[in-house]
């Protein structure tokens, strides 16, 4: 009346082979936010004009990376602040990089005409950018100096135009420092 | 694509490995009772830092005798440490809890859950074949009960972070808080599987994989745990028990995305229950002069044996659907909440002459509260 097979042990062979591959893909593929003070690793990503668009480009200037997408609405409301500093700030030595997630093309571009952003929107249809820059939550905004050196990492939807002014002066203050020294 | 390609692989084998696990015919399901399990996602995933997630479920789990089966199994009476054969015969078990589970971020990738639940069990039987009623025919014993059953203390690690995908590993202890000492209408101990309570520690291994298909539409998930539960003072140790879930959830309609529906399906395999006890058998017509009478001692020694109707092999699937009340309504009220109603289809039950668990229900609200900022 009992039973003549033991499959625990397939069970458990189981389980331990989906542990021993989830940590093969974690290693493999497990996304590492880039520390402050690090470099930030080059991308070249197509922008809504086709237009290809890196962050290298972008060298000597203060760079925006902000990870977004249209169902996101944390990502949204802070996107008009992002307008407004890009505005004031375009020829002062900052750029903004909206790095879409795995959207289709005609959707944001709606979206962009209708809110009236004119900052470059990229788009990451592979989340390989994403994934370089341990985005696993949106939105995700990083701030980039003159050197390509990262030295802001926000999560969450946390940007106000204040935000963003004082992330910019920041980074720019020892530039200015330094030249205002030079003369 | 190597890696997808893996991954892909280790699924389709899984729910291969699911479907072709061999069915013992013979074995015989628990006397006792089981709870509906579904995979909702924000219970099994990990928060982002700061973030408190509150699920509460309802589940109305029944279990009925299959047709053609008689539903007479052996007793379990831990109190004197007997294992009775063909003592009982089942009618009815009725289990509805309410689950209580906090999931809380401590960072992006690791995350601490407590479930809480609180039971209430209804459960008939007819007690005491050959020994008790006309013709031994037994007594009819109800029993009913309701308290916190075990909590579970869970620590998650979210080992693949990505827009995409998701793998959480996570290591759980229960925690004996239910009782194990209700008694039956009758005033006798009720069995140890009809309690509230395991009565002491488990141990629980899980594993957690989702991907998005169709990013932000149609989502795929696998959930995987075994447990395996410790003896506990009465002598009685439960089976360890696997849970493997394969499923996809979807945005039907773009317009909607409020809306989504769920499909998946469970597969759940409880080895057999352990009992330190004598054993017995109920007395049968062919023991005449002494029928009804005294149960005959097989073997008096106090040693382990298994439960024989204990032990059961179950597949279900379970649709179900989830309002986003955020994206429904806008007002502070609704904010991060969602309400979700699933329902649990048997497809292949392994019953075995015992109580089969039916067609269940899970009701359940999530809202989550951002209790720290997340870092910058």
């Amino acid at each position: 009346m009992t039973r003549t097979h033991h499959p625990s042990k397939l069970g458990l062979l189981a389980l331990s082979v989906t542990l021993v591959v989830s940590s093969s893909l974690a290693w493999a593929m497990g996304s590492r936010v880039p520390t402050v003070g690090t470099a930030a690793e080059d991308f070249r990503l197509v922008d809504l004009e086709g237009k290809q668009q890196s962050l290298s480009q972008y060298r000597g200037k203060v760079v925006l990376v902000n990870f977004w997408a249209t169902w996101c609405k944390p990502c949204t409301t802070e996107m008009p602040a992002m307008q407004a500093t890009y505005d004031k700030l375009r020829e002062k030595g900052f750029v903004v990089l909206a790095v879409n997630e795995l959207e289709d093309e005609a959707k944001v571009r709606g979206h962009i005409k209708q809110h009236g952003h004119t900052f470059p929107v990229l788009m990451d249809r592979d989340n390989k950018v994403a994934n370089q820059f341990g985005v696993f939550g949106l939105p995700v905004s990083v701030f980039i100096d003159e050197k390509g050196v990262v030295q802001e990492y926000i999560k969450g939807g946390l940007l106000t135009e204040q935000v963003i002014l004082d992330a910019v002066a920041r980074i720019q203050k020892p530039e200015a420092m330094k030249a205002a020294s030079l003369h | 694509m190597t890696v997808k390609r893996s991954l892909f692989s280790l699924l389709l084998g899984l729910s291969f490995f699911s479907l072709v696990w061999p069915v013992d015919k013979r074995a015989e399901a628990a006397c006792g009772s089981v709870t509906c399990f579904v995979v909702i996602g924000s219970q099994q995933q990990v928060p982002q830092a700061g973030l408190l997630t509150f699920n509460t479920t309802y589940n109305y789990t029944p279990m009925r005798l299959l047709d053609g089966t008689n539903g007479v199994i052996p007793a379990v009476d831990q109190a004197n440490r007997r294992l009775i054969l063909d003592h009982h015969q089942e009618v009815r078990n009725i289990t509805q809890a309410v689950n209580f589970d906090l999931n809380y971020g401590i960072t992006d990738r690791l995350g601490v859950q407590v479930s809480i639940p609180y039971l209430w069990r209804t459960h008939k039987h007819i007690d005491g074949l050959g020994e008790e009623g006309v013709n031994g025919a037994g007594e009819l014993v109800p029993f009913r009960d309701n308290g916190i059953g075990d909590m579970i203390i869970t620590a998650k690690y979210n080992v693949l972070p990505t827009l995409r995908s998701m793998i959480v590993a996570g290591f759980g202890v229960q925690v004996p808080t239910g009782s194990t000492s209700a008694l039956d209408d009758a005033g006798a101990l009720m069995e140890s599987p009809t309690q509230l309570g395991r009565g002491n520690v488990g141990l629980i291994g899980s594993v957690y994989q989702t991907y998005e298909l169709i990013p932000h539409r149609l989502n795929q998930f696998f959930y995987g745990s075994y447990r395996h539960t410790f003896r506990n003072n009465d002598g009685y140790q439960f089976g360890d028990e696997y849970n493997l879930n394969l499923g996809a959830s979807g945005i039907p309609l773009e317009r909607a995305p409020w809306l989504v529906l769920t499909g998946q399906f469970h597969w759940r395999y409880l080895v057999h229950d352990n009992i330190s006890a004598s054993l017995e058998r109920s007395a049968t017509p062919a023991d005449a002069p002494d029928f009804p009478g005294e149960t005959i001692v097989l073997d008096p020694a106090i040693t382990n044996r298994l439960v024989p109707t204990t032990g059961s092999t179950y597949f279900a699937f379970s649709p179900g659907f989830q309002v986003s009340l955020d994206g429904l309504i806008d007002s502070p009220l609704t904010k991060w909440t969602s309400v979700y109603f699933h329902s649990q289809i048997p497809i292949m039950r392994d019953s075995n002459n015992n109580l089969a668990q039916g067609i269940s229900y899970i009701f359940g609200i999530t809202r989550s509260f951002q209790l720290a900022k997340s870092g910058s």
